[in-house]
């Protein structure tokens, strides 16, 4: 069965007034929900997933965020999703919205449905030759697929498997694959490989390969911009609060400077993650440089913010209970996500060289 | 009025007047432009968000924003200045309403010379460590003291000036904000030889000068204030300011962008030159994107501390583009004079970095500031914060 790959409806644009008002739902159900003993909670546990966490995300909309009205989605575009994201990776939260993002562009019809009020959930490998990781070898006779997708970000959990390759996309059940979990370094982005050995559904060509991958590094640069934010807060907070030589540390201009340096660095990340968004959103001429550079920026700045802020906290960031180690974990597993920032300066580039 | 009109109009008003400029642009000075910028001055586009009195036309941001882009779109000049004119918003702000009268307009319109006459030998980070001195005398004040690295000065008119007028109070508080006439016997300007070759700074000697009473901006005494709307004007532009190096003047142009340069060199397939290029550019949007946020989230009028971080963004940018540049030119970086106009940027910018790093405030001192007023980090102790001026240790 082939479903078609028209996507009639375009997103929804929300005023600012709705968007404050639906990046406050999330930031208060966050709140609630994903407290930092609560991701640590998810983190220890076998899966890496909380099923009531993420009916709980799913009533409130997000899951559906992009996803057409007519699928019960709530239509929004990438912008929006951005801001979430933003959110998101403040909270650290563990959850496959980066996966489900991506499927809402590769997906129509039933499966939609299903993703959109988060009964049933989806990872995505990316496993074409023009693919940048090198991770995955799958071969494709017919509609049966073989190989192995390797590192594919939640797929332990998921119900369905979307694999997109160079000239098709293919759906395949759980059941029918072999997945592997793999044991991360980052707890709280599960990974598995994810080995095939049989029928798969061709759910359509890969005309939406790109489109889907934009808006994946959309959402991550999204979030990596929101959480640099959170552990940049944590660290000047704490600048302000530590004392030695009988002063706080933050008046030292060695710590001073740093911070300077790394408000320098979560605002570039923020302004990257947004422009890419927009652009995106409205399908600017100029994207194709805009999301590679969000790709770097976001993943670089994350991991400076979060390594310069263990150094200006001293040895308490260096205990298990503090929550510095979790950012991060972030910041690096997401820089590898996507591949690395070399990779995209690369891509970025030889955008500016085709615009030029 | 609707936007539409607004556009309009502005848009026929362009169509009749603007017909292009002699492309020369000095930054200190009397202003090659000003027949043109007074033009724009008197239509009201030079500075829409100012009150009608002042020479404005009480804009919303949003709405001179689309004087500004009307502007941009043709090339023109001398559209905005509310956001970016050092001078008259310094002078806007704080000036009594008689010498607002006069000098604003000038301003606007580029028709007098600006200088800077903060830095002396022994108060340059440290702008409150001043000991140039200003005593009431019939009419107005005397100044005496010496000034350094004064850009621009030998063209001036007019020199921002701040000097001492109490000693016997702790060092911000005795300092008062004049614009200093610079045509005048007591002000000698001696051309010092920059590390670029030029001289467009100055040491200046001031002995026995006369300011009159209605070029004090501000209260007296109360100068340190004043001084901070001038610097926070003067950083942000120097952090939206696309500085890029001089191009190679007289000589044959090539394409100096980057990644032109870049390829020009035979290097563009090179994946650590890839890589280097890649970030510089990527620095550069990064910076403009930045500005975009801060001017989208600052109230017209005031100066956003965001904007504090384009000049640090700056400094890195040029430092590591010169870095580049003379990387891609390799040997021939060695060369100058006009016939390697490449080798001749890359120096130029190699040494004008730090004209962006060092003036207006270093990039520690700025970082103190992002780290102090934006990030609300303690302040560091100051020795000679509480202490007559009189009795701070000089050098
Ligand atoms: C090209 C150029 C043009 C200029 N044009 C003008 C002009 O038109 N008018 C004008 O008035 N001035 C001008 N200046 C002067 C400029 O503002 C000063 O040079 C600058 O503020 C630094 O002062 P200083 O040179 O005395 O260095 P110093 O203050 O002596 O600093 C020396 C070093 O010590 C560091 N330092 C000092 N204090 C601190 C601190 N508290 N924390 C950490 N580090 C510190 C500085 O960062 C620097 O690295 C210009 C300078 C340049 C380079």
């Amino acid at each position: 069965m082939t479903d078609t790959l028209v996507r009639p409806e375009t997103p929804v644009a929300l005023d600012s007034v709705d968007r404050a008002a639906l990046i406050d739902s999330v930031r208060r159900s966050l709140a609630d929900r994903c407290t930092q003993a609560d991701v640590r909670r998810i983190m220890d546990s076998e899966t890496g997933h909380d099923p009531a966490l993420w009916r709980a995300l799913a009533e409130i909309g997000v899951t559906g965020l992009t996803a057409p009205e007519s699928a019960g989605g709530a239509g929004l575009g990438a912008i929006e999703l951005e801001l979430i994201m933003e959110e998101a990776g403040a909270a650290l939260l563990p959850a496959p919205l980066i996966s489900t993002a991506i499927a809402t562009v590769l997906l129509d019809g039933e499966r939609l449905a299903s993703i959109v009020d988060g009964s049933r959930i989806a990872a995505v490998a990316f496993a074409g030759t023009h693919d940048w990781t090198g991770r995955s070898d799958v071969r494709i006779a017919g509609d049966r697929l073989s190989g192995t997708a390797r590192f594919v970000p939640d797929a332990a959990i998921a119900d369905t498997i979307l694999v997109a390759t160079d000239d098709a996309v293919f759906a395949v059940d759980r059941g029918d694959v072999d997945v592997t979990p793999l044991p991360v370094f980052d707890r709280t982005r599960r990974m598995a490989d994810v080995a095939f050995h049989g029928p798969a559904t061709r759910i359509g060509d890969a005309s939406r390969v790109a489109a889907a991958r934009d808006i994946g590094i959309v959402a991550l640069a999204g979030e990596q911009a929101g959480a640099a934010r959170r552990m940049f807060e944590l660290t000047v907070a704490y600048a302000t609060e530590r004392h030695q030589f009988g002063r706080a540390i933050g008046s030292f201009q060695a710590i001073k400077h740093m911070a300077a340096d790394l408000l320098l660095e979560s605002e570039s990340a923020t302004s990257a993650a947004r422009d890419a968004a927009r652009q995106v959103a409205e399908g600017s001429a100029t994207k194709d440089a805009a999301v590679p550079l969000a790709a770097f920026a976001c993943a670089d700045a994350f991991v400076r913010v979060a390594k310069d802020g263990i150094q200006m906290h001293g040895g308490i960031a260096f205990t298990w209970d503090h929550p510095a180690h979790l950012y991060m974990r972030r910041a690096r597993s997401g820089a590898q996500l996507f591949g690395d920032s070399s990779h995209w300066r690369e891509r970025y580039i030889r955008a500016l060289e085709a615009q030029a | 009025m609707t936007s539409d009109h607004l556009q309009a109009e502005v848009d026929a008003w362009l169509a009749t007047h603007w017909q292009g400029l002699p492309a020369h642009h000095e930054s200190f000075g009397r202003d090659p432009r000003s027949a043109w910028l007074a033009k724009v001055r008197d239509a009201g586009w030079a500075v829409p968000r100012w009150d009608a009195e002042w020479g404005g036309r009480n804009l919303s941001n949003e709405r001179a924003k689309i004087v500004e882009r009307a502007f941009a779109a043709v090339g023109a000049p001398g559209a905005g200045q509310d956001r970016s004119n050092l001078w008259a918003n310094t002078a806007l702000a704080h000036a009594t309403d008689s010498f607002k009268r006069q000098i604003v307009p000038q301003l606007l319109a580029g028709e007098v010379g600006m200088c800077l006459l903060y830095s002396e030998p022994g108060a340059g980070s440290d702008l409150a460590a001043v000991r140039t001195r200003a005593e009431k005398v019939d009419g107005g004040w005397r100044i005496n003291g010496q000034k350094v690295w004064t850009s621009g000065a030998r063209v001036a008119d007019y020199g921002m000036l701040i000097a001492r007028t109490d000693w016997d109070v702790p060092k911000h508080r005795g300092i008062s904000f004049f614009f200093l006439p610079m045509k005048q016997d007591g002000v000698e300007v001696r051309p010092l030889r920059q590390i670029t070759d030029e001289a467009h700074f100055n040491e200046v000697f001031i002995t026995d000068a006369f300011v009159p009473e209605e070029n004090l901006l501000g209260p007296l005494n109360g100068g340190w204030g004043v001084l901070q709307t001038a610097l926070a004007y003067e950083r942000s532009v120097m952090g939206d300011a696309a500085r890029g190096p001089r191009s190679g003047a007289g000589g044959p142009k090539g394409d100096h962008s980057l990644l032109g340069l870049a390829r020009e060199a035979g290097r563009l397939d090179e994946a650590v030159v890839r890589q280097d290029v890649a970030q510089v550019i990527a620095w550069r949007v990064l910076n403009k994107l930045n500005t975009a946020r801060a001017k989208a989230e600052m109230a017209q009028g005031t100066s956003s501390p965001i904007m504090s971080l384009g000049k640090l963004a700056m400094s890195r940018i040029l430092h590591e583009e010169a870095r580049v540049r003379t990387m891609l030119l390799g040997s021939e970086s060695l060369l100058e004079g006009p016939e390697h106009p490449r080798a001749e940027d890359a120096n130029f910018l190699a040494f004008n970095a730090y004209f962006t790093s060092i003036g207006g405030g270093t990039d520690q001192i700025q970082r103190n500031i992002i780290g102090e007023r934006v990030l609300g980090l303690p302040k560091e102790p100051e020795v000679d914060r509480t202490i007559p001026f009189r009795e701070v240790r000089a050098g």
